[in-house]
């Protein structure tokens, strides 16, 4: 999962979309051992969301008949994940980085598509809130969630 | 509209009414062909009206951009009466104020007139201020949210992140 640029296209920014979910799904798995008690619950919950929304566009990319991207066997952690803190970290960065695909399929998407890109952005933005309040980092938002800074 | 005055102006003329059919009726075919020859530069500026009234319709973004002039000003009179709220509420009106601002750069027309002074939120305990803002926060959400759907492909983006940055505020004041 990286920054990327603009997607051209429907196809692209909902790829786009897809590849950050499966990221996010396989780093949720790192970073729920590091949590205890409700931050794990917060993890596991997260992580089903994201589940949930890759398994839509699997999907909805298969009914169009357009070239699915595939998940991988692992990804690259921006940083090593060794406590809660960095655990915390990278919900966050997870979060932060997923809000910046589903973004970026806006200007893509029309109608009903473009709603759900809206909800999955907004989804992510207020999990990432709610992971910088439990680790204390402020402010707790950010002016414009999934704008490249 | 402007093709039928001049037709009905001479029919109400006693002079015209005075006159026989053949002649009334070459009138009009007259007044006619000359209002046909008209046509062409008739139809620029009714263009041209148009685009005067396009410039003066509001902009469909314009309420989005009071409405976080006017959130901003509410966050901004909250904090001032309780300044304990300041690290929790300086964020947000910050946001809504960059909100504003990038709006402005879209639309073209300067944020120049501050909100309406905001309710009066500031009355009563914490909790109710924070209850009151976190609503306000709710509707702001919800209104972007409308729009985000509606919005041509340059604004889909920014207006999608204003509502969901809408969104984080009212995670924010639980």
């Amino acid at each position: 999962m990286r920054h990327r640029q603009a997607p051209s296209g429907p196809a692209e920014a909902l790829g786009g979309a897809l590849t950050a979910e499966y990221a996010a799904v396989w780093a949720y798995g790192v970073i729920g051992v590091r949590l205890a008690d409700a931050a794990r619950t917060a993890a596991r919950r997260a992580e089903a969301a994201h589940r949930s929304r890759r398994d839509a566009l699997v999907l909805q990319l298969s009914a169009a008949g357009g070239t699915v991207p595939a998940d991988k066997a692992g990804y690259t952690l921006p940083f090593p994940v060794t406590d809660t803190a960095s655990a915390l970290r990278l919900a966050v960065e997870v979060e932060e980085r997923t809000a910046a695909f589903w973004r970026a399929a806006l200007p893509h998407t029309t109608g009903e598509d473009r709603n759900r890109a809206l909800a999955a952005l907004t989804d992510c933005a207020v999990r990432a809130t709610r992971w910088r309040r439990t680790a204390g980092v402020t402010p707790v938002t950010v002016a414009f969630p999934g704008r490249p800074t | 509209m402007v093709l039928t005055c001049p037709v009905a102006r001479r029919r109400t003329t006693p002079h015209v009414r005075a006159l026989g059919h053949s002649r009334r009726n070459l009138l009009r075919a007259g007044a006619l062909l000359a209002l046909g020859g008209a046509v062409a530069p008739l139809t620029g500026c009714d263009l041209l009206d148009r685009g005067d009234r396009q410039d003066q319709a509001p902009d469909p973004l314009e309420p989005l951009a009071t409405q976080a002039r006017e959130l901003a000003a509410r966050h901004r009179a909250a904090l001032a009466a309780d300044p304990g709220l300041a690290p929790l509420l300086t964020p947000i009106a910050d946001a809504h104020e960059a909100h504003a601002a990038e709006l402005a750069k879209l639309t073209g027309r300067p944020a120049a007139s501050p909100g309406p002074s905001p309710a009066a939120t500031t009355g009563g305990d914490r909790a109710a201020v924070l209850a009151a803002l976190r609503e306000a926060e709710q509707g702001g959400r919800e209104a972007a949210a409308k729009l985000c759907a509606e919005a041509p492909v340059d604004r889909a983006a920014l207006v999608g992140s204003i509502a969901a940055a809408r969104a984080t505020h009212v995670e924010a004041l639980k």
